[in-house]
This record gives structure tokens, sequence and C-alpha cells, in this order.
């Protein structure tokens, strides 16, 4: 029951987190800016935090999946189905927004250079109604993602709190072997 | 009668000078700017252009291409709506950005510079613009490229110089028709 995540693993997890934080908030303040040189800033910050949980993706997927950890341990079947889809539709959103929005700031003719040092090739050509497109579902995939990432948490405190299974404490290592 | 004509022969511009006209379809005033260390394009969507040259001896000729400064076209509306205000073109005021070639010279085959004043937002300087002159059909493509430094005219000043560049470059694609 003490078995965690290695810690590059849970490394990555809270920073995932952190990052979607920023890019969440700064995306939601976009929204309603009017164009001045703090939101071109801001536009940088947002597309950079987002890129940057799109680039740790596939060292988290390797990570997660050279993981033995029995997922499945004290669930009921629906439960570890369940956990298994949250989490499986988790991983394809991490993927799916930062795309989109790559996709997006291609089409609107807006590349990006990654924390202004890394220019990133553009996934598809300068075409506006695309743009407006993927803008759409940009928005439609983070707010799936921000549910289910709700979900996801109030999961881990519904097994810290009410079945005190010690599943929040593999993720959380400074909640290892406390009773 | 003789006389009349001979009056009006004077008054005439020079035969060889033909004044061309724009296809404005065809052609293109681009702008390349660095944002946030992103090159983005740009350009105009209305210019004129004024032109009156022989093909085999254009060093002789006289070009002028005024540029509408409320017609920039940045990539979003709202950059569009922020380049008109004052901090940048400031286009109530200063509705024409002008470039007047006062000569021009041959440096190749097809190659040459056109020297002249570039007008923007009521300031004026030098410029020296290289382009090629390329025949397409009965039509002539001239193209070239210069930078420029907006704070040279006074474009996008304050907050701005953070995040937009001084450096940009200006490309022009433009087909003159007989
Ligand atoms: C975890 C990653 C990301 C999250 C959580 C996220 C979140 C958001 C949010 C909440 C918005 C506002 C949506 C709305 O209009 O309702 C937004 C907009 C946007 N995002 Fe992202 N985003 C992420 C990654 C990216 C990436 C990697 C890029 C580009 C490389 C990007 C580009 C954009 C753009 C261009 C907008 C539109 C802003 C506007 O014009 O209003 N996003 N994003």
């Amino acid at each position: 029951m003490n078995q965690g995540y290695r810690w590059p693993l849970v490394g990555l997890h809270w920073l995932t987190l952190l990052l979607i934080v920023v890019a969440y908030v700064i995306g939601s303040l976009l929204e309603d800016m009017t164009l001045s040189p703090l939101k071109l800033k801001l536009y940088a910050w947002h597309k950079w935090a987002g890129m940057t949980v799109l680039f740790f993706l596939p060292l988290r997927l390797l990570l997660r999946l050279t993981e033995r950890i029995d997922h499945a341990a004290g669930l009921l079947r629906w439960e570890a189905r369940a956990s298994a889809a949250v989490h499986g539709a988790l991983y394809l959103l991490l993927l799916l927004v930062p795309l989109l929005g790559w996709l997006q700031s291609s089409a609107a003719g807006f590349s990006v250079v990654w924390f202004g040092v890394l220019p990133l090739p553009d996934l598809v050509g300068k075409d506006k109604a695309l743009a407006e497109f993927f803008k759409e579902l940009h928005e439609g995939s983070v707010n799936l993602l921000v549910t289910l990432v709700a979900l996801h948490a109030a999961a881990a405190l519904y097994h810290q709190h009410v079945r005190h299974d010690g599943v929040l404490a593999r993720m959380v290592p400074w909640l290892r072997n406390k009773p | 009668m003789k006389t009349l004509f001979v009056l009006l022969m004077c008054l005439a511009p020079p035969v060889w000078a033909q004044d061309w006209k724009l296809d404005a379809g065809k052609s293109q005033v681009q702008f390349v700017i660095k944002q946030m260390n992103v090159s983005t394009e740009g350009g105009f969507r209305r210019f004129i252009v004024h032109a009156s040259f022989d093909p085999a001896k254009p060093e002789a000729g006289r070009f002028r291409v005024d540029v509408d400064t409320a017609s920039a076209d940045t990539g979003s509306a709202e950059g569009d709506d922020e380049v008109k205000r004052p901090a940048w073109f400031d286009s109530k005021a200063h509705p024409w950005a002008i470039f007047s070639a006062k000569n021009v010279r041959r440096e190749a085959d097809g190659r040459y510079t056109a020297f002249g004043d570039l007008a923007i937002k009521g300031q004026s300087h030098a410029l020296a613009a290289p382009f090629t002159l390329t025949r397409q059909g009965n039509a002539w493509l001239a193209r070239g490229r210069f930078p420029l430094k907006r704070s040279a005219y006074g474009i996008g000043g304050g907050d701005w110089t953070d995040v937009v560049a001084d450096d940009l470059e200006v490309r022009f694609n433009l087909v003159l028709l007989p």
C-alpha cells in the first residue's frame, strides 16, 4: 500500500498541473483583453507553458508505462475501469489541447518560438477559417480537460479522506508512511 | 493652327514615358515584423502606384508608391485596428505613406536600385530600394525588399518597444501593365 510512483513521474505530474493552471489562467485572461504589449507577452507565455506540457508528455508516458503499480488493487471492477478511462482521456487531452493550440496558432499565421529561442514549425499554412475551426476545438478540448482534472482530483481526495487507501500518497511523497 | 499643335506638343509629356497601370490583384506590399521574437507577415490592402518608364531604360523612369496606412493587414482584426492609432501610423492625421523615387540606378541586367524619399507619419528619410524588373507576358514585375526601422518614423513607440522589434522588412511585388 505504501508503494508510490518514482520521483521523476511525481515531478512531471505536478509540473504538468502547474503548467496547465498557468496556461488556463492566462488563456482565460486573453479572451477578454484588448490588444496591448502585455497581451502579446501573455500570448507568448500561454503558448510556452502549453508547449512544455506537450514536450514532457512522451517522457511522462514512457515513465508511466514502465511503472509496476497495480492500479486495480482494492477497487471494484467499475471503479478500476472508470479510473483507467479517465486516466487515458487525460493523457489524450494532454496531447490534444496543446496540439490544437499549436494548430490554431499556425493557421492564424502566428508561429510559436518556444521561450523566444526555439522556433517551432508551422503545422498548417495560414488560413483564417481553419484557425477559427481549431480555436473552437482548442476551447472545447480545454473545457473537457478542466472537467476531467476536477473529477480526477475529486477522486483522489475521495481515496484519501473516505477510503483511506493511500492512493493519493502514491503521487504525494510527503503523505507516505503516515497513518 | 500649326502653332497650337506645336504648343500642345510642348505641353504633353515626352512620348517614351508610358504611364503604367498597377495590376492590384497580383501586386503586394508586405512587411515582416518580429513580435516576441516571432516573425510575422503582414501587408497593405490598398496602395497606388504611379510609374512611367521605358522598360528598355528604367533608369530614366519615375516611380511613386502611395500606401494607405489604414489598410494594414496584421493578421488579426485587433492588430489592424491598433496600427491605425496615433501610437502607430496615426492614420487619421497621416493617411498615406509615400515612397517617391528620385532616380534609378542600373546595377546589372534586370537589377536596379531606386533612390528616393520615404515619408511616413510626417517624417521623411532617404531610402534606397533595390528591385528586379522582369517581364511577365505584357506586364512587368517590379520586386524587391528593404529593411526599415520603426523608430525612424515614430511608429509604435512606448511599451510596444519591448515586444515588437524595431527592425522590420518591407517587401513589394508590383505588377505593372502598359
Ligand atoms: C495545457 C495546455 C493549454 C491549456 C490548458 C490552454 C488553455 C487555453 C484557454 C483556457 C484558452 C481560452 C479559451 C477560450 O477562448 O475560451 C486558450 C486559448 C488559446 N490558446 Fe491555449 N491552452 C493550452 C495550450 C496552448 C498551446 C500549446 C498553444 C499554442 C501553441 C495555445 C494557443 C492558444 C491560442 C492562440 C488561444 C486563443 C486566444 C484568443 O485568441 O482568444 N494554447 N487556451
